[in-house]
């Protein structure tokens, strides 16, 4: 019954950890702008935290330069299971407007397995709400996925 | 054998375990959305904190290899349990459970143990991030314990000039005072202390515009940093339940004198004052200020909060 609670309240308390991997810092805005009081995301139950260590989702944005490469495979390593990860904007999905620059290593997909992409320069609010709660389903599943294997 | 299971009643149920999670539970559930509704917000549904410490259990737990393995797992047990342990010898007004001569100074060192056990969980993970927040843990813990003491000895005074040691740390005796006295919060001598207390239930647990250890956005979590899992769920638990403490303790020492004779309806009084109180001391400031630095808050609390309670104290020693 307890492990049946805990699958429950999986979906229901997904605490975010943002990666910026490059970015220009228009999607972090955007991400941020989730959280203010017109969107509130935290009526969903999501929270901003500040180690990996406790992240159950992780939202990368930027084209992963070469700079971030390293930082971001390790902080990725960090985040215990189960977890999921969120590409925010078309640069870590396709490298955007940097694509083909001597320090752009990506995309994303290079590095780690990637469940929720969101599209756009930078993506609507509206989209990363949905991005999220997709993601805090996923989180659920592979919980029971977890727990059964 | 009925003494026995009353004892297991107690730690394991009221006003032990079961009832002090609940309770802290709920407060911090509604401090998350009485501050989303100030800042016109829908806000995390009531029971959030529940899911929150649910979603950490069902987490993989990872032990950094810079880590003490035993000491690392054992601080937030040891926290979490010292806690309980306080919440036992505080009386739900006349209900009270452990009463000794002097419970004010178990419940002062045992709230110690709390934070204690935060910096030495901090210290075995091993991160420098831990390494800051648990200095800074430090540091708000020496500002809020000198204005604490003191608020402790004006009651103590006030309510023990009667004795023969002319001052008392039973919080029985306190509660006694008040239901024969009237009331510590409407005389006028002791208004400065209680001020400082309300000045103190923040600090103490941490509250947003004082949680200077675990500043999520400068130091990771702080304290936090290397935790993940059921021992991270166990210290955000202890977070509640403390929220919970505290305001009882203030409920004992300024307003002992309202029991109304049967123990449940006591306990609702409780539960609906540290309402009150949760909202005057921690949504409101954490809704209007921004964090503090470090050195404000050691400033803020060895002046102004200290002051508020030693004016308190020269006035009940002239015996006003
Ligand atoms: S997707 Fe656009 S807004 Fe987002 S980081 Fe890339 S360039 Fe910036």
């Amino acid at each position: 019954m307890f492990q049946r609670m805990i699958d429950k309240s999986m979906a229901k308390s997904p605490w975010i950890f943002h990666i910026n991997a490059g970015s220009c810092n228009g999607c972090d805005i955007e991400l941020v702008s989730v959280l203010t009081p017109r969107y509130d995301a935290e009526r969903l139950g999501f929270r901003l935290t500040g180690t990996p260590r406790q992240a159950d989702i992780v939202v990368v944005s930027g084209p992963v330069t070469s700079q971030t490469k390293d930082r971001l495979v390790r902080t990725l390593a960090q985040v215990p299971e189960p977890r999921v990860v969120v590409s925010l904007g078309s640069c870590p999905r396709s490298g955007n407007v940097f694509k083909g620059s001597y320090c752009v290593d990506g995309p994303l997909e290079k590095y780690t397995h990637v469940d929720v992409s969101v599209g756009g320069c930078t993506p609507k609010p509206e989209a990363i709400m949905a991005a999220l709660a997709k993601a805090s389903e996923i989180l659920a599943e592979k919980r029971k996925e977890m727990r059964q294997a | 054998m009925t003494t026995l299971l009353w004892t297991i009643f107690h730690v394991l149920v009221f006003p032990g375990l079961l009832f002090c999670v609940v309770v802290g539970l709920l407060l911090a559930g509604l401090d998350r959305k009485l501050v989303a509704r100030m800042q016109n917000r829908v806000g995390p549904p009531l029971l959030q904190p529940w899911y929150d410490f649910l979603k950490c259990c069902g987490k993989e737990t990872i032990i950094p290899r810079h880590a003490r393995r035993g000491l690392f797992l054992a601080a937030p047990v040891l926290g979490f349990a010292a806690l309980i342990t306080a919440a036992l010898f505080i009386p739900v007004f006349s209900y009270s459970v452990y009463s000794t001569s002097a419970d004010l100074v178990v419940i002062l060192y045992l709230l110690t143990v709390v934070g204690v056990s935060m910096i030495v969980g901090a210290a075995a993970s091993g991160s420098p991030f831990a390494g800051v927040g648990l200095s800074r843990e430090m540091v708000a813990m020496i500002s809020y314990e000198l204005p604490f003491v003191l608020v402790m000895l004006a009651v103590g005074r006030m309510a023990g000039v009667g004795t023969p040691l002319g001052v008392t740390f039973s919080l029985q005796a306190i509660v006694d005072w008040q239901a024969a006295n009237g009331n510590l919060l409407f005389h006028w001598s002791m208004i400065p202390a209680a001020l400082a207390m309300l000045f103190v239930i923040p600090c103490e647990i941490g509250m947003h515009p004082f949680d200077i250890a675990e500043a999520e956005t400068e130091i990771c979590e702080g304290t936090l940093a290397e935790y993940s899992g059921p021992p991270a769920g166990l210290f955000r638990l202890t977070h509640c339940v403390k929220m919970y403490v505290m305001c009882a303790l203030f409920c004992v020492l300024f307003l002992g004198g309202i029991s109304t004779g049967y123990a449940a309806l006591d306990a609702l009084v409780m539960v609906v004052l540290s309402v009150v109180l949760t909202f005057v001391t921690m949504s409101v400031p954490h809704a209007v200020c921004a964090r503090f630095k470090v050195e404000q808050v050691f400033k803020f609390y060895w002046t102004v909060v200290a002051g508020l309670a030693l004016i308190s104290l020269i006035l009940v020693w002239l015996g006003l």
